[in-house]
């Protein structure tokens, strides 16, 4: 009888255990949320004209400076923008805005999400500036950043610059460092949400010199990749291309340039032991003697800088920002035929590309040092599957009115998170 | 003798008045002719006596006059003298009233002249009135009225006669029965009142007398045995107004009359008020002692009363008539309205303590002759202090109050921490809170305080309305409650004074103790002091057909208690009737003897519900709720602990201090004895503490789900392990002597090693590692001051905790200060909108989330230190938030264009802010417009305008809102009827209850005589 009991009561008790152990281990209590920030996209200087392209129709859009804060549809893929910067959330398929003057110069960057310091190197603030930099703040509340200068001659300048909620300020480079040619700008935004946009439009008289749109590089690292560069062709008269380095800390830079492209890699001579002097601007002639138009360079310092690649292409000229490392995104490329240059010691990288009519196509990049390749005319979004390691990329993009060159880096990154959780608790010490 | 002379010059005529008085007329009788000074004429009066007195009075050979049944006292005693002859000399003409329940001493006639002769002014004189059964027992020296209509003796209940109230005394009145009056005297003050036919007529005698200038006496030394045949329902009333044959209800009413129409016309109105709460309270007495007859006499009384008016008007007028001196020149007589208050307190008193600590018959004392010899010769000893040591219940008491001034060091002072919030300062909050129909927590909450508040609050105001000291008195004394409540009924289940003391020992250190202590669970704590009282009255339960009603009512109000602070007790009581009930079923069948049981256990189970109404009837309409308990929702151990019998979670013993709770059940179900029926309920609630505890649930304010704490179930296994273990090891060491070795010996001494290991270890723990709890004194706040300042503006708190190992941001909705006791089981849960706005804030994609908050009326985000970088990063950049400040307490922002609580609107669009007090508002309105409200949708909310209701809507984000069509003053409230309603309705459960629990009083016919005397 105790026996029976027994195995009742030992049998009993493993069932509940089993089951409650089972049940214990099934729940969640932490729940994460994804999703990608919305991205801003320059506004468009009077004279200029603007398209972003879009990932889809359905791309919700916001126009900063209106009372609402809803979003519409943009029904288009190619969204011209009149003047106030839009506010795009664009569900992780990155825009690409394409500016011009007609006749003049042409540039393109990618719409971002807020950042709170970004780096550009490039822009002049001498008697031939017409650039601008524009500060964007898509939030509703002021927002404030220090805007810093360097430049060839002058130390370092800084100025505090608000932004009113929902709006944007424009600020002219001349004003910034009056008389400079040679400058580097960092915004660091001190409250709100901030973006920036350095247009580099020159002039002389009445000629115009040609412009730019010039992306935000990475922040100062010791070493740094800048994938596409047009090789500038011998033009008299006209300025030389140029490498622009700056070293914002306390020590000089020592600075080794190597250049990549389809002919292998070299250091050119004088380009092996640069010194930067810390806080001063300098630009140093890079013209190599490669046979490819398009080129890249790798710099390597002892201490941190940002760098940029001045070329001029035909009547325009071309800032090439540096980019971090590619990584898988998308971007939208609707109404851009643009020449993808990888730079990377092994690439390989696989593409997915959307065209018209919904068909998609996939691609395979392989190569080493630099890879390079056209997309269709026909491409809507442009997916970057798989990438290999240590593979940076840009884009250059020609059109009729000129050149621009737009990093390939996603405009905002699947953000995970904890969900917030609602509980009193937090309110007992 | 001249004082013999004067004594014969008195003429005395006795009259005996009868009514169905046989049982004791031949003893009144042998007394009447017994006396030393004899009357000088008998005669009785018969009201129609239906028993053998009028028999006995021709027996005894006494002219008898006879009458209707229905004629009074007072008419039988004016029918009396109008057969006499007219008097000769009218003052020597003197009246022996006499009732045939009271046998006069045979002194007693001898002593009211001589008195009398004394006192030349008196009129009237009593005697001393003693017991009839118990001639020790005083009855009364005199009598007066008190200002409620009471009959007032002076006397204390069962006042023993030892001659402390001798001598002759002026007084108001004496009682008729005995009484001595000069007869020309009676006759011109019109007698007694034909409308006081029993009852009270001896006062307003008295009274009439007093103002018409004479004097009243009481002889204590002529006595009478009185045995109050009426007055103690010996006997019924029959008397013409007594229409419904109830002694009480004619006993009040004249005692009203009396005062009505004695009374000065400016001091009827207090009179009146007096007699009318009186009543009252005396009627819910008697309705409490399930005496609802007596009860409704007293207000029958006074009905009786105000339906004649012209009876008093008459009455008053007459009285008028015949009055000489003030009415001051009662004062006197009637009794202070302190003593009448002394006396009644002495009497709850004297009530009280007969029914804690009942008189021990001390029958040794009786029955021994007392040898004063021997007592001195016997050596005086006196107790050493510290033989006090020697009592294992004071040694257990005290080594508990050592280890709780150790363990609970930190602990002295406002208690805050686990799932206890803080508790506001006074009872009078805890009080609003649980009447209050709105509630300003989060967005606002309609939801009904819990029924726990309202016992936290009654506990606060017995504290002198300090709720925080009552708080932490019951949880600094927690372990001592548990061992002092658990000993009671362990002393039930064995008489060894040491098992049982370390039983309750082991209850006051188990690990459901320990971790509600140190946790700040309220519901378990009070669970695990009511679990020994329930155990007390529901050992019975499984034959409870033999259980009185009483006692069912009885355990339900105990259980009532219980449901309110955890249903956790329901659930148990629910499954253990199902399963019960289904086994009867198959055992017995569907018989009569099933119904009984059935109907009491569905009574324990359903009764106590109606009592915590109606805050148990939403905690059924939302299951989950019924595994929570009061306080923060804080996650409890999970399964494996509580199969330990620990309910784990923060503040609980580590899981090596294994306690031997579930061994001891287990042991139980293989023993032979009652051990083995107790131990399948403590298994039975550990198995379903092990599967609660295994299960997640969100709720008191927390949206995500935690381990359910189970301490309620484990506080049930623990209560019946221990009695299980009391019930095996009572008599196993005789066993186990006796017996050769065997499975018996090793699981004793394993028992008996892992309790000693248990207790050390713990104990071990409590004093060092287990003072570190969670529960704890602390001045530190949530909330910074600045941001309680603006009354109850809405603040988001953010911040980082720390749960089950992972950080993670949680937040909250302050409305001005921390979270107060009550608050978490009520809190609402927050709105998408919200939700999804502080989504966004985290994650930085919430370009709107400032606009959103704002639209809710939200002014601050406050995140508190140690903050999260990131989410500080992702607020300063997103927009639309100001950073205010930046201190140790953490970071504030303001809420760029955030509403007010109360909006105004007008038909341009500008919104105004409209003060609002702590709920509601009154204002001027000035133009047409919309008033917003920024709290949650309730259809109790209420816009007044010219006496006319607002039309009410929702708008965009649900809010209420109303439209105001015209400028005017409005005033906005939250209509709280519904829940004073359902409040009443508790209140009439309550009460109901607590009646039927009441032991019930019994009629004075049920009485014994000599309990009566």
């Amino acid at each position: 009888m105790n026996l029976k009991r027994f195995a009742i009561v030992a049998l009993s008790l493993g069932l509940l255990v089993a089951t409650s152990n089972t049940l214990d281990s099934t729940i969640s209590r932490q729940k994460f949320s994804m999703s990608y920030p919305s991205v801003v996209c320059s506004p468009t200087q009077s004279g200029l004209s603007s398209q972003v392209s879009l990932g889809s129709r359905k791309t919700k859009i916001n126009r900063i400076g209106s009372t609402s804060t809803k979003f519409f549809n943009s029904r288009v893929l190619r969204l011209p923008v009149p003047k106030d910067p839009i506010l795009v959330d664009a569900q992780g398929i990155t825009p690409i805005i394409w500016q011009s003057r007609a006749g003049s110069w042409a540039g393109g960057t990618i719409c971002s999400n807020p950042a709170t310091s970004q780096w550009f190197v490039g822009g002049a603030a001498d008697i031939t500036a017409r650039g601008k930099l524009l500060l964007v703040n898509s939030g509703l509340s002021e927002s404030i950043a220090d805007v810093f200068v360097w430049s060839s001659t002058s130390p370092a300048v800084s100025k505090a610059v608000s932004v009113k909620a929902n709006s944007f300020e424009s600020l002219g480079l001349d004003s910034l460092a009056p008389g400079e040619s040679s400058i580097v700008i960092r915004v660091l935004t001190r409250a709100g949400r901030l973006n920036s946009f350095l247009v580099d439009e020159r002039g002389k008289g009445l000629r115009t010199l040609g412009g730019d749109l010039v992306s935000p590089g990475v922040p100062p690292s010791k070493e740094i990749f800048i994938p596409a560069i047009p090789l500038q062709p011998r033009v008299r008269n006209a300025p030389a291309q140029q490498l622009r380095l700056l070293a914002p800390g306390d020590a000089d830079a020592n600075v080794s340039v190597e250049v990549v492209s389809g002919d292998g890699r070299f250091t050119p001579v004088g380009l092996d032991a640069i010194t930067v002097k810390k806080g001063q601007v300098m630009n140093f002639p890079l013209s190599p003697s490669v046979s490819s138009s398009i080129y890249g360079i790798r710099i390597n310092s002892d201490e941190p800088i940002v760098a940029g690649v001045f070329a001029n292409v035909k009547r325009d000229f071309v800032w090439s920002s540096s980019v971090p490392a590619l990584t898988p995104f998308t971007i939208a490329m609707t109404g851009m035929t643009s020449l993808l240059v990888f730079m990377g010691d092994d690439i390989k990288v696989d593409l997915e590309i959307s065209v018209a009519g919904g068909k998609k196509v996939r691609k395979t990049i392989q190569g080493s040092d630099i890879a390079v390749w056209r997309i269709p005319a026909n491409a809507r979004n442009l997916s970057f599957v798989r990438v290999s390691p240590n593979t940076y990329a840009s884009a250059l993009q020609a059109s009729t009115n000129g050149f621009g060159s737009v990093p390939l880096v996603a405009g905002s990154v699947l953000t995970k998170s904890a969900i917030p959780t609602a509980n009193i608790r937090v309110l007992n010490p | 003798m001249a004082l013999k002379a004067a004594e014969d010059l008195r003429h005395v005529t006795a009259i005996l008045v009868v009514h169905d008085g046989a049982l004791w007329l031949p003893e009144v009788v042998a007394s009447l002719t017994s006396q030393k000074r004899s009357a000088d004429q008998i005669l009785a009066v018969d009201t129609g006596s239906t028993d053998s007195s009028a028999a006995l009075l021709k027996g005894a050979k006494i002219p008898t006059l006879s009458l209707d049944r229905e004629s009074g006292f007072g008419d039988a005693i004016w029918a009396a003298i109008q057969t006499l002859p007219a008097p000769t000399s009218p003052e020597n003409e003197w009246l022996w009233i006499l009732h045939d329940d009271c046998a006069m001493h045979p002194d007693a006639l001898k002593k009211l002249l001589e008195a009398l002769e004394e006192k030349p002014q008196a009129i009237m004189a009593g005697p001393k009135l003693l017991g009839w059964h118990d001639k020790s027992h005083l009855l009364e020296v005199g009598v007066s009225i008190a200002s409620d209509g009471a009959r007032w003796t002076g006397l204390e209940p069962h006042e023993y006669d030892q001659g402390q109230h001798d001598g002759v005394h002026d007084v108001l009145a004496v009682s008729t029965a005995g009484a001595l009056v000069r007869r020309d005297v009676f006759v011109e003050l019109g007698g007694f009142d034909p409308n006081l036919s029993l009852f009270r007529d001896d006062v307003d005698f008295g009274w009439r007398a007093r103002v018409a200038g004479h004097s009243v006496i009481a002889v204590s030394e002529a006595k009478g045995f009185h045995a109050q045949a009426a007055a103690s329902e010996r006997r019924s009333a029959d008397v013409k107004e007594a229409f419904l044959h109830r002694p009480l209800l004619l006993d009040r009413r004249n005692a009203a009359y009396v005062l009505l129409v004695n009374s000065t016309w400016w001091m009827l109105p207090w009179v009146v008020l007096q007699l009318l709460g009186s009543a009252t309270a005396r009627a819910i007495g008697y309705l409490l002692a399930k005496l609802p007859g007596y009860a409704s006499d007293e207000l029958l009384a006074l009905a009786t009363l105000v339906i004649h008016p012209r009876e008093l008007a008459s009455a008053r007028k007459f009285r008028k008539s015949h009055r000489l001196l003030s009415a001051r020149v009662v004062k006197g007589f009637i009794p202070h309205r302190r003593h009448q208050i002394r006396a009644g307190i002495e009497r709850l008193f004297d009530s009280i303590r007969s029914t804690l600590l009942p008189s021990v018959s001390e029958t040794n004392t009786v029955l021994d002759p007392l040898n004063e010899d021997e007592d001195l010769l016997t050596p005086s000893t006196t107790g050493r202090w510290w033989t006090i040591f020697k009592q294992p219940k004071a040694l257990a008491g005290f080594a508990i109050l050592i280890l709780i001034v150790i363990w609970s060091r930190q602990r002295y002072g406002s208690l805050v921490g686990g799932a206890l919030v803080q508790t506001p300062e006074g009872a009078r909050d805890l009080w609003s809170m649980y009447f209050e129909s709105w509630h300003q927590i989060g967005m606002g909450t309609d939801q009904g305080a819990p029924t726990w508040l309202a016992i936290i609050a009654l506990g606060s105001t017995i504290f002198f309305g300090k709720a925080d000291l009552f708080i932490s008195f019951l949880f600094f004394f927690a372990p001592l409650f548990f061992m002092l409540a658990s000993f009671r009924l362990f002393s039930k289940l064995t008489s060894h004074n040491w098992l049982r003391v370390t039983a309750s020992f082991l209850y006051a250190i188990s690990p459901v103790a320990i971790a509600s202590i140190n946790s700040g669970r309220i519901g378990t704590v009070f669970t695990l002091i009511l679990l020994p009282y329930i155990g007390l009255l529901i050992r019975d339960w499984l034959t409870i057909e033999n259980t009185s009603w009483r006692k069912v009512f009885l355990i339900s109000l105990v259980l009532s208690l219980s449901y309110m602070f955890s249903m956790q007790v329901f659930v148990y009581v629910f499954i253990a009737t199902l399963v019960v009930t289904i086994l009867d079923f198959l055992k017995y069948g569907n018989i009569r003897f099933f119904h009984d049981r059935l109907l009491r256990r569905l009574t324990l189970v359903f009764a106590p519900l109606l009592v915590s109404t109606p805050w148990s009837f939403s905690t059924l309409l939302n299951p989950k709720n019924l595994f929570l308990e009061p306080g923060l929702s804080i996650a409890g151990g999970g399964p494996n602990f509580a199969l330990i019998s620990n309910p784990g979670g923060s503040g609980a013993l580590p899981w090596w201090s294994v306690s031997p709770i579930s061994l001891i059940l287990l042991v139980g179900l293989f023993s032979s004895t009652k051990a083995r029926v107790v131990s399948y309920f403590g298994c039975g609630a550990i198995a379903v503490a092990v599967l609660i505890g295994s299960l997640s649930i969100s709720g008191h304010g927390n949206s995500s789900p935690v381990r359910t704490w189970t301490g309620s179930f484990i506080a049930i296994a623990t209560i019946c392990s221990v009695a299980a273990g009391i019930l095996i090891l009572d008599r196993l060491r005789e066993v186990l002597v006796v017996t050769n070795f065997h499975y018996r010996h090793i699981l004793a001494g394993l028992l008996v090693v892992v309790t000693t290991l248990y207790s050390l270890s713990t104990i071990s723990w409590l004093v060092t590692a287990g003072a570190d709890s969670p529960l704890r004194t602390t001045d530190s706040r949530v909330l910074p001051a600045f941001l309680g300042v603006e009354g109850a503006a809405k603040t988001i708190v953010l911040r980082q905790v720390k749960s089950d190992g992972i950080n993670s941001l949680q937040y909250f909705l302050a409305r001005g200060h921390d979270a107060l006791l009550g608050e978490p089981d009520i809190a609402p849960p927050e709105s998408s909108a919200i939700s999804k706005a502080i989504k966004e804030i985290a994650d930085g994609s919430g370009i709107s989330a400032s606009q959103v908050l704002g639209q809710h009326g939200i002014k601050y985000v406050f995140a508190k230190s140690p903050t999260d970088k990131d989410v500080v990063r992702t607020i300063d950049g997103l927009g639309g938030f100001i950073r205010s400040s930046a201190t140790n307490a953490g970071i504030v922002w303001k809420v760029n264009g955030a509403l007010s609580r109360i909006n105004f609107i007008d038909s341009t669009g500008k919104v105004s802010e409209i003060p609002s007090t702590t709920v509601g508002t009154r204002t001027q309105i000035n133009s047409p417009g919309t008033i917003l409200l920024t709290d949650s949708y309730s259809r109790s909310w209420k816009v007044f305008q010219n006496g006319f209701s607002l039309e009410r809507s929702k708008d965009a984000n649900g809010f209420p809102q109303f439209k105001v069509t015209e400028p005017g003053e409005i005033s906005l409230l939250h209509d709280g009827t519904a829940r004073r309603g359902l409040l009443s309705l508790q209140f009439i459960f309550l009460a109901t209850l607590i009646i039927l629990a009441a032991p019930a009083g019994r009629k004075r016919r049920e009485m014994s005589e000599s309990e009566l005397t």
